[in-house]
């Protein structure tokens, strides 16, 4: 008990096994081939995912679904977010809560909710009707699984760089403005790169849940639209868990690797301006 | 010189409370300034104002010539040192100083020119490719006071840019502001509350307090003429002692009178009179103008600082009885106790609590073996409002008893109204073995008598008693009558000496007319 | 031009909330919906309110978020805070790697960490119910309160535990009365957080619950004819919730306020 250092080590065997075990067990899934009588290692998987176009072009559809859902909750997130950090008082508090409130809410309905909204007999179209505009055909597309994704994960993103620039010393601001730079200026080249690191964590909060939401895509694309996630639900209800856990893994990798690369960014963005 | 700045009775308010009332200050090209006061005086707020980050409710801010007060900062000839430095995170050294310039698009080899001229300027050469988060404080300092520079502004305003930094750096660094400051030539505009600091460095000091401006002058026109005892306080410690002028060169305190060079009081106006501690020499007690015993001798490094007292404070004696009762103890409960008789005041009578007896009669019970406290759950007594002993009973829930004795008397106190104060305390009777087990007697002594002492005209005013003596060894008391003399401070003036003084040594005090410095009351 | 840019930003966020809440008001007037249809509307009716109550299925899924969001919740809070202490007193070598690990929920998507779950519970022949999904939250909350607590002890005077056990306090007396009441609010907040990830789960889950166990989530996911009831449902759960939230965001006022009646008294 001397210095509560012992406090830990409970925590450390729970973690062993609710963590890193079942991570192992992946692992084991994906590469180890048990046929009754011998255990070997294999690539089987992971050459039957490449074997042919049809999975690496859902994983390649999932990609651009999710980055495109992330370029977009940050071009309509960024403005948001800065706006609410200029309001001041109630306004700001009450911003804060209209935008934390929808996540108190199931997220599946809400995405149902959105499914009768944009239904071909739904609220948008009887709306555009009214007008006398004609009708659209959105469900089942993937404009209909992007703006899903856009609706549920954009308060994640305007609330962390809302955070973000809410941590930033306001005295910087006004040191920018004491040498010389005007508002724009100073959003250019103080705010804007200081609040970097709450983009990329927004980055983080948008991205991972697009990548390899499974339900979005099921309730907005239809039963034939199919995503990583998806790929990886379907084979995980059947025998062949060794073949999802090879997707789960390819999928953690390439995750890995972008966010390897988001963190480079960030360093640079760091030390960026020492080059010009 | 030429005025560059003017403040014209600027005043500002923040939810209706004002922090700046009506100041107003000329400051000149070139000048030094220091914004001098204790926190929330008002002089960030002013310095603010200047820089452009706070609109006056009222007033003008006139800059070479100019009414800027609607002026936005970014359009101001003026750069900030922010009081922590404001340096941009996410840009190094180089990119951090040329922030201005390249808003200003200077062309890129003179922005580098320049850069590094100011890094040159700041010592800090080599340190263009650093990180922010790579610098001391001081050198992060250096970079701030760089990053404002560079821009050539006309005035530098300084948010006390030295809090930060620790008692060696922040001497270093004041050396290294006014090297600048005389280096580049502009007008350098500082807030400090520390008078030191505003002393070694300033051409002018504005001493501010609540808002308002107390007194502009040179560092040794404020130190040796303070204006008043605010200003002669907060610029150093200083003796202060009351005073009546008696006419133009005349001044009468200590029940004497002395030449002074001060003129233009009313005749036998009550006065403030300072003598700075380095302006008194010690001297033989026959060639002093004051004569008095030296307290305490305390060395500061340099010199030494000697209090002496040149005339002792109210006192009052009052008698200890001493016993060795010993506590009573009830076998069945196994529970001691304990209490002394004690003396009440009359005037005591009406206010007094159950609490306040178990307190004067130091009233105790505990557990016989463990010799944990036992709390007493009822107290038994009779009392009127005249003089004589009554008993009084303590009891603890489980039988235990003890009765004493509260002696009313008159009240034992001494006025000293020369000095304006009184001094009270009570005779009172204390065990042998709470003597003994006392571990800070005299803070001790004082709560049993009862000591106290307060001014003479406002009993509010509570006065310290300093003292306390007693002439016997509390190791080897017996049973007995004792005397215990309070005592509170006489004057007693402060003398920095580079000579070693001996504690109550007989001294005599000097100090020349020049020396004796008069102030205006205060108000209030 | 000042006054015209607020406005314009003033209409961007009102455009923005909108475009987040008709959902959600579409939902709540959905849930009144007298027919079948999730996009048709056919008159006011509270036959999906009468539905929700007496459908056990829908019933039990309240039931069992509530129970797993506060049963996880308690425990990883109470889990997460002694890891935090320990983890604070550790080596940097051992801290690094058990954040390390702590990360690999957060930083992996939530299908990934499922997946494992779900090879390790059955490997290990554990039969699917509500202990697999309380493992499951308990695993994925405790970091979240972790990752609260910890710069509320980063931020703590090092010499207060000293100056406890100097001052006669055993250990652990030191640490509920002197370090706990500081780290309160990380605590508290860790809670909330761990208290909205478990209640709102659906990926995890759907992974490790057994048959006819459900959340409200995959409850409504494995709906076979989806009808306005989970509107109605939702709409329940979004009123208990507004209630909870205006309770403990009011609380503090009302004490305060009779607190101030108090003193004027």
């Amino acid at each position: 008990m001397k210095n509560y250092k012992g406090l830990i080590y409970p925590y450390i065997v729970w973690i062993a096994i609710m963590i890193v075990v079942p991570m192992l067990m992946i692992f084991a899934f994906a590469f180890i081939q048990d046929d009754g009588s011998s255990v070997s290692f294999t690539f089987d998987n992971f050459k039957r995912f490449f074997s042919d176009e049809t999975f690496p072009n859902v994983l390649k559809r999932s990609l651009g679904i999710a980055l495109s859902t992330t370029l977009v909750c940050i071009l309509f997130g960024y403005p948001a977010a800065y706006i609410m950090s200029k309001a001041e008082g109630k306004k700001k508090s009450l911003l804060v809560l209209l935008m934390t409130m929808p996540m108190w809410i199931n997220m599946l309905v809400r995405t149902y909710a959105l499914m009768g909204i944009l239904a071909d007999n739904g609220l948008l179209n009887s709306i555009l009707s009214f007008l006398g505009i004609p009708m659209v055909q959105i469900m089942y597309t993937d404009s209909a699984v992007m703006l899903g994704m856009v609706y549920d994960f954009l308060p994640f993103m305007v609330l962390q760089i809302h955070g973000s620039l809410e941590k930033m010393d306001k005295s910087l601001l006004e040191a920018a403005a004491d040498l010389g730079a005007g508002k724009g200026k100073t959003f250019l080249k103080v705010v804007l790169p200081l609040s970097i690191p709450g983009v990329l964590s927004g980055i983080t909060l948008v991205f991972l849940p697009a990548v390899s939401s499974y339900f979005i895509p099921n309730i907005l694309g239809g039963g034939g639209y199919t995503l990583v996630g998806n790929l990886i639900q379907q084979y995980s209800l059947t025998t062949e868990r060794d073949f999802a856990s090879a997707i789960s893994l390819i999928m953690a990798v390439i995750i890995m690797l972008s966010m390897a690369l988001t963190k480079k960014l960030e360093k640079f963005s760091g030390t960026e301006g020492s080059e010009d | 010189m030429k005025k560059l700045i003017e403040f014209k009775n600027i005043v500002k308010k923040f939810d209706g409370e004002t922090v700046l009332n009506g100041v107003s200050i000329d400051i000149c090209e070139n000048e030094f300034v220091t914004l001098l006061g204790p926190s929330g005086c008002g002089k960030t707020t002013l310095l603010r104002i200047l820089g452009g980050f706070l609109e006056p409710d009222g007033g003008e801010v006139i800059f070479d010539g100019e009414e800027i007060s609607k002026i936005p900062p970014y359009k101001r000839e003026i750069n900030t040192v922010f009081q922590k430095y404001a340096l941009f995170p996410h840009l190094n050294v180089y990119d951090n100083i040329a922030f201005g310039l390249k808003i200003k698009k200077e062309p890129k080899d003179i922005i580098e020119q320049k850069v590094n001229r100011m890094l040159k300027l700041v010592n800090l050469e080599d340190y263009g490719k650093r990180k922010i988060n790579q610098l001391s404080g001081g050198q992060q300092q250096r970079i701030a006071i760089a990053r404002a520079l560079v821009n050539e502004p006309m005035v530098l305003l300084l948010d006390e840019p030295l809090g930060a930094l620790d008692l060696k750096l922040r001497k270093e660094m004041q050396k290294e502001l006014k090297r600048i400051q005389r280096e580049v030539g502009i007008t350098f505009v500082f807030v400090t509350h520390d008078q030191e600091e505003a002393l070694t460095m300033s051409d002018k000091i504005v001493v501010m307090k609540e808002g308002q401006i107390q007194q502009i002058g040179t560092p040794i026109e404020i130190y040796n003429e303070p204006i008043n005892e605010y200003v002669a306080k907060f610029i150093g410690e200083s003796n202060i002692i009351d005073g009546i002028m008696k006419d133009d060169y005349q001044v009468y305190f200590e029940d004497k009178l002395f030449e002074c060079v001060d003129k233009g009081f009313e005749k036998n106006e009550n006065v403030d009179v300072v003598i700075r501690p380095e302006d008194i020499d010690i001297v033989p007690p026959e060639a002093g103008m004051l004569k008095g015993t030296v307290k305490s001798v305390m060395f500061k490094g340099i010199h030494y600082e000697v209090m002496v007292e040149t005339r002792a404070g109210a006192s009052i004696t009052v008698k200890m009885t001493v016993s060795d009762h010993k506590p009573v103890y009830n076998e069945s409960a196994g529970e001691k106790m304990s209490a002394n008789d004690f003396y009440l005041d009359i005037s005591d009578i009406d206010e007094l609590t159950k609490a306040d007896i178990i307190a004067r009669a130091d009233a105790q019970a505990w557990d016989a073996k463990t010799d944990d406290w036992i709390s007493i759950s009822k107290v038994e007594y009779h009392l009127e409002k005249k003089n004589g002993t009554y008993p009084v009973t303590f009891h603890t829930s489980s039988g235990t008893q003890v009765t004493v004795n509260m002696i009313v008397a008159d009240e034992s106190k001494v006025e000293n109204e020369r000095f304006d104060e009184v001094i009270y305390a009570v005779n009172f009777f204390k065990n042998i073995d709470e003597l003994k087990e006392s571990v800070a007697l005299e803070t001790d002594l004082k709560t049993w008598a009862n000591a106290s002492a307060w001014q003479l005209d406002d009993d509010n005013v509570n006065i310290n008693i300093t003292s306390v003596e007693y002439d016997f060894d509390p190791e080897n008391i017996t049973v007995g009558t004792y005397d215990v003399t309070f005592k509170t401070d006489g004057y007693e003036y402060k003398i920095e000496t580079t000579k070693e003084q001996t504690e109550g040594e007989k001294v005599g005090l000097r100090f020349d007319p020049d020396d004796i410095h008069i102030m205006r009351k205060m108000e209030g | 031009m000042k006054k015209l840019l607020s406005k314009l930003s003033d209409l961007y966020m009102i455009l923005l909330i909108l475009f987040l809440y008709i959902p959600v008001i579409y939902i709540i007037v959905f849930a009144f919906n007298d027919g079948n249809s999730m996009s048709q509307w056919e008159g006011f009716s509270l036959r999906w309110f009468e539905m929700v109550f007496d459908n056990r299925d829908m019933v039990n899924s309240i039931y069992t978020t509530f129970f797993v969001a506060i049963i996880a919740t308690l425990i990883s809070s109470i889990l997460g805070t002694i890891a935090a202490i320990g983890l604070s007193k550790s080596r940097r070598v051992l801290r690094s790697a058990v954040e390390q690990v702590n990360n690999l929920p957060v930083m992996n998507p939530d299908i990934v960490t499922a997946m494992g779950l779900l090879l390790f519970f059955t490997s290990l022949g554990i039969t699917k119910g509500y202990g697999t999904i309380l493992l499951a939250h308990i695993m994925f909350c405790t970091p979240y309160v972790m990752l609260s607590v910890t710069p509320k002890l980063k931020a703590l005077d090092p010499n207060l535990m000293d100056a406890a056990l100097d001052l006669g306090a055993t250990p652990l007396y030191a640490l509920c009365k002197v370090m706990i009441p500081q780290i309160k609010s990380g605590i508290m907040s860790g809670a909330m957080i761990a208290f909205a990830m478990s209640f709102d789960d659906f990926v995890i889950t759907d992974f490790v619950k057994g048959a006819g166990i459900n959340n409200i989530s995959t409850m409504v996911y494995t709906m076979k004819r989806k009808n306005p009831s989970i509107y109605a449902l939702t709409t329940v759960v979004m009123l208990c919730i507004t209630v909870a939230l205006l309770i403990i965001n009011a609380a503090p006022i009302i004490k305060e306020k009779m607190k101030k009646k108090g003193e004027n008294q």
